[in-house]
This record gives C-alpha cells, sequence and structure tokens, in this order.
C-alpha cells in the first residue's frame, strides 16, 4: 500500500465544538486549517450502531439490517436481540485492505465484540461484557495489552450521579485507549489504523447542562461548565502525540459518527399511545415499568413503542404478529393515520415540533432484518423517546433511565488531512462518502455497492 | 420500496384445515397462524450461536439503559 491511513474516531463529537471552537485545540485546528472539513450527515437513524458500520461498509442501516442497539426477534412481542459484531456481514474497509494484503489495527469500533477474525489486530468495544472475556484478535494479543496496560477500560459506569468519579473514570479509560493506540501503532504492521474514543459521547452525556447555556437545567457559574472543553484540549493534545507517531505522509481523519445536542427532555410515547387507545394494559404499571414486563392485551392493542434517542413504534398485524388485529389491507392506511398524528404532537407548553418520522421499508433501497414500522424522531432528536410506563404526564424533563443531559443530533463532523496535499476547505459530507475515500486515499478499487462519493 | 405484505397462495382444502385447527385459540386469522408456523420453520433452520449468556446480555442491557441507548 502507497499510503497509510489513520481514522480517529470521537462518538458523538458536534463541529460546533470541534470546528467552530477549534482556537481552543492548536492540534484540531492545525489540522482543519490544513484539510477538508465540515459536518457529516450520520446515517438513519443516527445511533453508534449502526453509524460506525454504516460508516466503515458505505451502507445504509436497511442494507445491513440494523436500527440501533436492539431488535425484536422476528415479529415476537417480548424476545429481543442486541446488535454484536456477528449481526454485521457486510464487508468493511479494512477487508478491502485484507484483501489486498494490507494489515489493520481496530480498537473499540462498535460493534466488535464477539472478536472476529480481521487481517490485522482488533480489541472489541464497550458492548463486551468484562475482561474475563476473550476480546481481541488474535487471542494472544489481551495478554500482552493487560501486561503491558493493566485491564482494558472498555466503558465507565453510567449509573451513579457523582460527577467527579465519572470525569475522573472517562480521563482514566482515555488516556489508557491513547497509551495502547500509541502501542498498537508503533509495534504492530498497519495500513489502515482505526479506532473509537467513546469517552466524547459520556463526557457530554454526562455533562452537557453544565456547559450549554440553553440548557432548560444550566446554571450560571457551576463547578463543570468547562469539564466538556477541558476534556477536548486533553484529547487534543493526546491527538497530536498520535499524528507523530502515524508518520509524516498518513492521511488522517478525525471524524465522528453523529452530533450530539442539549436533550430538552423525554417523550412517553407509550403512555401517548395508552390514551390514543392504541395500546391497552392489562394491569396498571408501576412508574418506571418497562413494556416489556408489562402485560399487554394484544386483541386490542394495534400499536406499541420502544425508546431511546429515537421512538420505533411497532403494528400489531394480523398475519404477521401472533396475535394481530389490523388487517393487513389496512396497515398503510393505519400508518398514515398514525404518521399525521405523530406529527400533531406538541410540546409540554403547546410549541409545535419539528418532528421527523421514517417509513423504514420506504426510506431505505433496501430493508432487511428486523425492522420497525416507523421511527420517529421527535422534534428533530431534542426529545428522546421513553418507552416505560406509569407516568402521570407525556413529558419528562429527564432520561426516564438515568441521567443524561445530551441527545443525538443527525449530524457530526469531520476533518480530512492529507500531509502531502494540504488544502483548507469546508465541504459538508455523508457518512457513506468515508470507506470510498478510505480506500480511494490508500490506492484501492472502491466496490460498486458503496454509493458514497470520494471526498475532494 | 418493499410493500410490506404480500399474498401466497395455498390450497382451499388447506385453508380450511386452518380455519378449523385455530376455532377457539388465541390466533386471530388464518394469515396469522401461517406467518407463525412459517417462521417457526425458517427459524429452526436459522439458529444463531448464542454470543451472550443470560447473565452477561442482562448485564448488557443494564448497561445500555444505564446510557440511554434503550428503555
Amino acid at each position: 500500500m502507497k499510503r497509510k491511513f489513520l481514522i480517529i474516531g470521537l462518538d458523538s463529537a458536534p463541529s460546533e465544538i470541534v470546528i467552530d471552537r477549534r482556537e481552543e485545540f492548536p492540534v484540531l485546528r492545525r489540522l482543519i486549517e490544513g484539510g477538508a472539513h465540515g459536518k457529516m450527515r450520520s446515517s438513519d437513524p443516527p445511533i453508534t450502531i449502526p453509524a460506525w458500520m454504516v460508516m466503515t461498509t458505505g451502507k445504509d442501516a436497511g442494507r445491513l439490517g440494523l436500527y440501533g442497539f436492539r431488535h425484536r426477534t422476528g415479529y415476537a412481542y417480548d424476545k429481543m436481540w442486541i446488535a454484536t459484531s456477528q449481526a454485521f456481514k457486510e464487508r468493511a474497509i479494512w477487508d478491502v485492505v485484507g484483501d489486498h494484503g494490507g494489515r489493520s489495527c481496530l480498537v473499540s469500533i462498535p460493534p466488535s465484540y464477539p472478536p472476529r477474525k480481521v487481517p490485522g489486530n482488533l480489541i472489541s468495544c464497550f458492548i463486551t461484557p468484562d475482561n474475563e472475556k476473550d476480546y481481541t484478535y488474535p487471542k494472544e494479543l489481551k495478554a500482552e495489552i493487560e501486561a503491558k496496560f493493566g485491564p482494558y477500560m472498555f466503558d465507565v459506569v453510567f449509573r451513579t450521579e457523582d460527577r467527579d468519579e465519572i470525569l475522573k473514570e472517562i480521563y482514566a479509560m482515555t488516556a489508557k485507549r491513547f497509551d495502547v493506540v500509541r502501542y498498537l501503532m508503533k509495534t504492530k504492521p498497519w495500513d489502515f489504523f482505526m479506532f473509537v474514543e467513546i469517552g466524547v459521547d459520556r463526557v457530554q452525556h454526562a455533562f452537557w447542562k453544565y456547559m450549554d447555556k440553553d440548557h432548560h437545567l444550566y446554571e450560571p457559574g457551576n463547578k463543570y461548565e468547562n469539564a466538556i472543553v477541558e476534556y477536548y484540549k486533553y484529547l487534543d493534545g493526546r491527538i497530536g502525540e498520535l499524528l507523530a507517531d502515524a508518520g509524516d505522509e498518513t492521511v488522517v481523519l478525525v471524524i465522528s459518527d453523529h452530533g450530539a445536542k442539549r436533550m430538552k427532555g423525554a417523550f412517553c410515547i407509550n403512555e401517548w399511545l395508552i390514551r390514543e387507545g392504541d395500546l391497552v394494559l392489562k394491569a396498571t404499571p408501576k412508574k418506571g415499568a418497562t413494556i416489556e414486563k408489562t402485560p399487554i392485551d394484544w386483541r386490542k392493542t394495534k400499536v406499541w413503542g420502544w425508546g431511546g434517542y429515537y421512538a420505533r413504534l411497532f403494528f400489531n398485524v394480523e398475519g404477521r404478529e401472533p396475535q394481530g388485529i389490523i388487517k393487513p389491507e389496512d396497515y398503510e392506511k393505519e400508518r398514515e393515520a398514525m404518521i399525521e398524528r405523530l406529527l400533531a404532537i406538541k410540546g409540554p407548553e403547546g410549541e409545535p415540533w419539528a418532528t421527523r418520522i421514517i417509513k423504514p421499508n420506504e426510506y431505505f433501497a433496501e430493508v432487511r432484518g428486523d425492522y420497525p414500522d416507523l421511527m420517529v424522531y421527535f422534534d428533530d432528536l431534542y426529545w428522546r423517546s421513553a418507552g416505560t410506563l406509569g407516568y402521570d404526564t407525556l413529558y419528562l424533563r429527564e432520561n426516564d433511565t438515568g441521567p443524561d443531559d445530551a441527545v443525538h443530533a443527525q449530524e457530526g463532523m469531520y476533518i480530512l488531512f492529507d500531509p502531502l496535499h494540504p488544502a483548507s476547505r469546508r465541504k459538508d459530507i455523508d457518512i457513506t462518502d468515508v470507506a470510498p475515500t478510505v480506500l480511494t486515499a490508500l490506492g484501492l478499487p472502491v466496490p460498486a455497492d458503496m454509493k458514497g462519493k470520494v471526498i475532494a | 420500496m418493499e410493500k410490506e405484505f404480500t399474498a401466497v397462495s395455498i390450497p382451499t382444502a388447506l385453508l380450511k384445515r386452518v380455519e378449523a385447527a385455530i376455532k377457539g385459540t388465541d390466533v386471530s386469522s388464518v394469515s396469522s397462524y401461517v406467518a407463525k408456523v412459517v417462521q417457526e420453520a425458517l427459524s429452526k433452520g436459522e439458529t444463531k450461536p448464542e454470543v451472550f449468556s443470560q447473565e452477561d446480555e442482562e448485564k448488557v442491557k443494564d448497561r445500555l439503559k444505564a446510557l440511554g441507548y434503550i428503555d
């Protein structure tokens, strides 16, 4: 391979911080001033899984058959499965690199558990249950890494309100990851190197309300006002070290999988469906009860939902669901009627929402896997979706499953820097443009089913 | 764009047998019964290896809930 390519993945990093505040980050600023940079339109849905895989395979969620971390098992009411590395069958950048005799180092790209055989080296990501598991390829890499760096840190615990503790853990995790990445960079052969730093997403989810003056819980002069930006400054320094290790002619791409913005609240989708008469329960739920553990009267239920950063709605259709009641010939009519009702939903003060709704089987050119009947982004994702039950309101001002100040934004950021052809230019791209760009930079052919454009 | 539903033909005799079989049960229609049986038959041939033990799956789900990805 004539060139080498390094992708520095910063999960959830928005252009509003990285690019707009570049004056505070000297290393990133140098890359911006010498490279293509701008917003990166993420996948639909703009969630960590499948976004990183959409990016590295150049295929959309419909083609990948993956719409988030969890999926219904077929048309079962209460069985679900978690997306792991085994759910991804499409060829990624590193497969093409391997086909042409090249080697890759891949660190914590979601989802990479269980670790798969790759042409090179791999460390898995935060869906690894614990350090007892094999989490590397080759298997022996785990002992090598742990001997030098101690147990690898996949993620931080997000169950506590102790912000100081969370911050300490985020820094410890990031420091270790960069140390491991530098070690691999210097000791393993590679033509393509990619890692994802999940600490960016975690620091934003934990500290956004302290930084964003528009957040409804922001308090001026608070202790953590600069926590996020200080973390980015730390990253900036560590990225500088990495660039020195990566080689003078290595093409560098700093990129996120989607952006981030303040959370306005959580909309209780299943509570709304109950009030609309679409979802009928057999018993009164306790506050915070999950839909899976709540007995539902399926013979009277037409629609139910799942929460998260976006909502998934499922229709109870005869001939599809075990106790379906909507006739197949009425399915489209019911979907259209539901869409109209969803678009009419306003905020708690009657404010209009810019809600976006996707019909997966129409939106994606090809739709595979266990897809929902509707994908709903309430108020352009500003309002996450709460699928839990037992509330006397439709609007929660905090996440139903724990503290969370930020939601995802459709657009992330990217900086593409080729040291042999420095040229600053502002250009927004699509997430599917990455794979063709990387392969072209490496002098490799782009498979015909990677639809994105090479970033020029 | 793909339509969500399509029609298949089965012998009328089979249809009558299904109607008799589902009478008085929870199954709402012939289509529901046929879809269920076909799905079960297909799943038997598509066994996916278990990635997570029950315990590990609960561990990962709890983590994902705390991170706000699922509820």
